[in-house]
């Protein structure tokens, strides 16, 4: 924690998707928390505008995933263009006026244009998260030497600490399951955090993966009138002040795949090589690439299937837990020191059901 | 470049010289694979007059220098800006076209650990620049082949030595190679040898699975025990891909053994090219091209269905137990479906029951691969740019000039367009798109 001198930057992705933020402000039978647009756009701003306070080196950009469409509503080092438009009121902070005038005047633009489809689309989430990682990518780059940014007193190649926060209000869109993991993966590399906050709708997996991969936090908000104090309770402190305020974490993750077959969730699968499908029982011809597999496989696979089958079809775990001492092909190799501990939890971690199935092509 | 000074061509080529008047005292048998000795740059100008033209290198060897120029105002960024986003987008344009990539992959690295190696003609020496690559090459090839699995051979005082066993953790495998001090270099390598020893750990390899050796060459002999072109030809028969990187100078018997395997042979110039021939290694191969016409009805040998267990992670809360791996009580870590063993890491093979363990993210991550980003085009002019006045990832706003003089598949106004959403990236985004995210922020797939 030498780097105190540093700022830290914050790239926020808004789900601004009209049907859900609908279903959200809905009364009292349907949700116990009715939260509007309006009010989740106050309290929102009100976060943003302690990011900033919090030290002055800190930036912000703030993108937006429309119906179809993503776009950059904010960023620091392009907000000065803008500001020149806004009325100067005395009694604010002019760096706060700038983040929330434009901010909402560009999503009341965005969201005035979109009247016309009858049709809603699935919002780019994934559009709006690439995005903020380009912009993250952008800040990173040693090498960018633009006039622009240097010249609003931010300066490239000084890594403030990147993270970016999903307040997401859809649930999993499964064609998105792919470049998802791609942007995980790229904030691995680019060594950003990324947080979650499910505001609306049921648990997603899929940005629960990516908080988990990326060492962020995900949390699902079930006080969704207290959504300014999660906000600042948990996401506003930058990661590596985290580890000292025991931000919740997620447990239960699962990381195990549904075949493509049957969309059910297996422990053992059978993959393709070439293509990567997973199925839950040999196949002679791959469903996805139409790859032909030798007969050889499919005996030998087929062979070796009833050892299996009483622990792939029912997942019973009172029996697993019996077995776990003493693992059916254990031909005297060593012990199994493992798991004699340990059935209980993995059946609590099985039943929550987490799937993740994605599609190909 | 300091290993173009005359001086310095001068000192080194002492040894130069010693080992082209054994080649005409003594003709031994393995004259013919120091054909080439010379090749590389330490021929000096009074006797490679008329040396210079014979060889390939030189003809593709465009002197640094002079492709830097100072821009009007003296300053030397443009000119190196330019020329760094040149070099990635030529990086991005070859792999264009969708190919099956084998996305299993089995690689031996073979280090020369021999005396050649402590030559000081790369920066601090050849040996710690070599194990300084080889850790940033094992690191970048499990982030891309994360299902892949890596072995370390060492070859010095003529035989091949076992540094690190296959395995298919990044941690495991730097763990080979931390250690300098048990690498120290000393001796003759021996190609042969350390190609057998690699080829003897790949044997039981399932067809489906790529065998690749990768050797890091410094030396410019290789004492073998036999005829080597029989392990040639055995590794042609065992469909294994061999590549080398040489520090020194082309060995006959190098090329020989990478075309007919399908590899790639380069020879380092300088620390940047020997990193840029190692990193191109990287991306899984393309599968050896079967007949379209036979492809449809015939069974593609290198295709299988493999069996592989997704396992259950265990909290970090869990009563720690210990792990087959290494015996160590922890609290973390993974169940086989299959025998309940708890390994520490996956992607592994389960050490009791050898099913293969993967999480769902690591084959997801192997995705990239088969379904790339469509290349950009470059913009070419003002008038055929859009109305966007900024980057349409990162919002940079776009450059209002046109730049006078840019190369090939450069656009002078530095907008690139993905030819689906028609959204138009700076040069940066482009190069980050296609490297890293793989993911197109427009098409948003």
């Amino acid at each position: 924690m030498d780097d105190d001198s540093k700022g830290s930057h914050l790239s926020v992705v808004l789900d601004l998707s009209p049907t859900h933020w609908e279903l959200s402000s809905r009364d009292a039978p349907e949700n116990t928390y009715p939260l509007t647009l309006a009010t989740f756009l106050s309290q929102l701003l009100a976060f943003l505008n302690s990011h900033i306070a919090c030290r002055h080196e800190n930036t912000l950009a703030v993108f937006g995933a429309f119906p179809g469409k993503s776009i950059m509503l904010y960023s620091s080092s392009n907000a000065v263009l803008d500001s020149l438009s806004t009325d100067v009121n005395a009694n604010s902070y002019p760096p706060f006026n700038i983040v929330d005038s434009t901010v909402v005047q560009r999503i009341m633009t965005e969201l005035d244009s979109l009247e016309e489809h009858q049709e809603e689309a699935p919002t780019a989430l994934v559009g709006a998260l690439v995005k903020a990682l380009c912009y993250v990518n952008r800040i990173t780059l040693p090498t960018s030497s633009n006039s622009k940014t240097q010249s609003n007193g931010f300066h490239p190649g000084v890594l403030p600490d990147p993270r970016i926060l999903i307040l997401s209000v859809s649930p999993d869109l499964s064609t998105s399951y792919i470049p998802i993991m791609n942007a995980i993966f790229s904030a691995q590399k680019l060594k950003a955090t990324i947080d979650v906050c499910q505001i609306y709708g049921p648990n997603t997996v899929f940005l629960q993966q990516a908080a988990h991969l990326t060492g962020g936090s995900y949390i699902f908000l079930e006080r969704r009138d207290a959504l300014l104090q999660y906000l600042i309770m948990s996401f506003l402190p930058p990661p590596s002040i985290r580890k000292t305020l025991s931000v919740p974490t997620q447990e239960q993750v699962d990381f195990r795949a549904a075949c493509f077959c049957h969309k059910k969730i297996i422990d053992i699968g059978f993959v393709c090589s070439v293509c990567l499908s997973i199925f839950c029982q040999p196949l002679p011809v791959c469903t996805t690439c139409r790859t032909k597999f030798p007969m050889k496989t499919l005996q030998r696979l087929n062979a070796a299937r009833p050892l299996l089958a009483t622990g792939n079809s029912t997942r019973p775990s009172q029996s697993r837990m019996s077995t776990a001492g003493g693992p059916v092909t254990n031909n005297g190799v060593g012990g199994a020191p493992a798991a004699p501990h340990g059935g209980g939890q993995i059946a609590n971690g099985n039943t929550n059901g987490a799937r993740c199935v994605f599609h190909l092509g | 470049m300091p290993r173009r000074d005359g001086e310095y061509m001068g000192v080194d080529s002492d040894s130069d010289i010693s080992v082209g008047g054994e080649r005409k005292g003594k003709g031994k048998d393995k004259t013919d694979k120091r054909k080439k000795d010379k090749a590389k740059t330490k021929a000096t100008e009074a006797e490679s007059d008329h040396l210079q033209a014979a060889y390939t290198w030189e003809a593709s060897y465009t002197r640094s220098w002079d492709t830097v120029r100072e821009d009007e105002a003296g300053s030397l960024q443009g000119a190196v800006e330019d020329w760094m986003a040149r070099g990635r987008r030529r990086r991005l344009l070859a792999p264009a076209a969708p190919v099956r990539r084998t996305i299993i992959r089995h690689l031996v690295l073979l280090l020369d650990l021999s005396t050649s190696m402590l030559d000081r003609d790369m920066r601090p020496t050849r040996f710690d620049l070599t194990l300084q690559y080889a850790r940033e090459f094992i690191v970048e090839w499990f982030d891309q082949n994360p299902l892949g699995q890596i072995g370390i051979v060492g070859m010095r005082a003529g035989i091949g030595e076992r540094v690190g066993e296959m395995s298919g953790n990044p941690q495991d495998v730097l763990k080979a190679i931390a250690d300098r001090h048990k690498l120290e270099p000393t001796g003759e390598p021996s190609l042969q040898n350390s190609i057998e020893l690699a080829k003897s750990s790949m044997s039981h390899l399932p067809t489906h699975s790529s065998r690749e050796i990768l050797i890091i060459f410094g030396s410019l002999t290789t004492c073998d025990p036999h005829n080597i072109h029989e392990t040639l030809d055995a590794c042609v028969a065992t469909k294994i891909r061999v590549s080398v990187v040489a520090l020194a100078a082309e060995m006959k018997i190098c090329r020989e053994l990478c075309d007919k395997t399908g590899g790639q042979f380069g020879v380092a110039m300088n620390e940047g090219h020997f990193k840029d021939l190692l990193f191109e290694l990287i991306p899984p191969p393309a599968q050896r091209a079967l007949s379209r016409a036979a492809g449809a009805g015939a069974t593609n040998p290198a295709a299988d269905l493999m069996m592989m267990g997704f396992p259950t992670r265990l909290p970090d809360a869990s009563p720690p137990s210990l792990c087959v791996c290494h015996s160590q009580l922890r609290s973390d870590g993974f169940l086989c479906p299959r025998c309940l063993a708890k390994v520490c890491d996956v992607p592994t093979d389960c050490n009791i029951c050898d099913l293969m363990i993967v999480s769902s993210p690591h084959l997801a991550r192997s995705y990239h691969h088969l379904f790339p980003v469509k290349p950009y085009s470059a913009v070419l002019s003002m008038a055929d740019a859009s109305t966007s006045s900024g980057c349409h990832g990162c919002a940079r706003v776009f450059p209002l000039v046109a730049l006078a003089a840019v190369s090939e598949g450069m656009s002078a106004v530095g907008r690139y367009r993905c030819p689906d959403c028609r959204g138009e990236f700076c040069s940066d985004c482009d190069v980050f798109v296609h490297d890293v995210v793989h993911c197109c922020p427009g098409c948003g797939q």
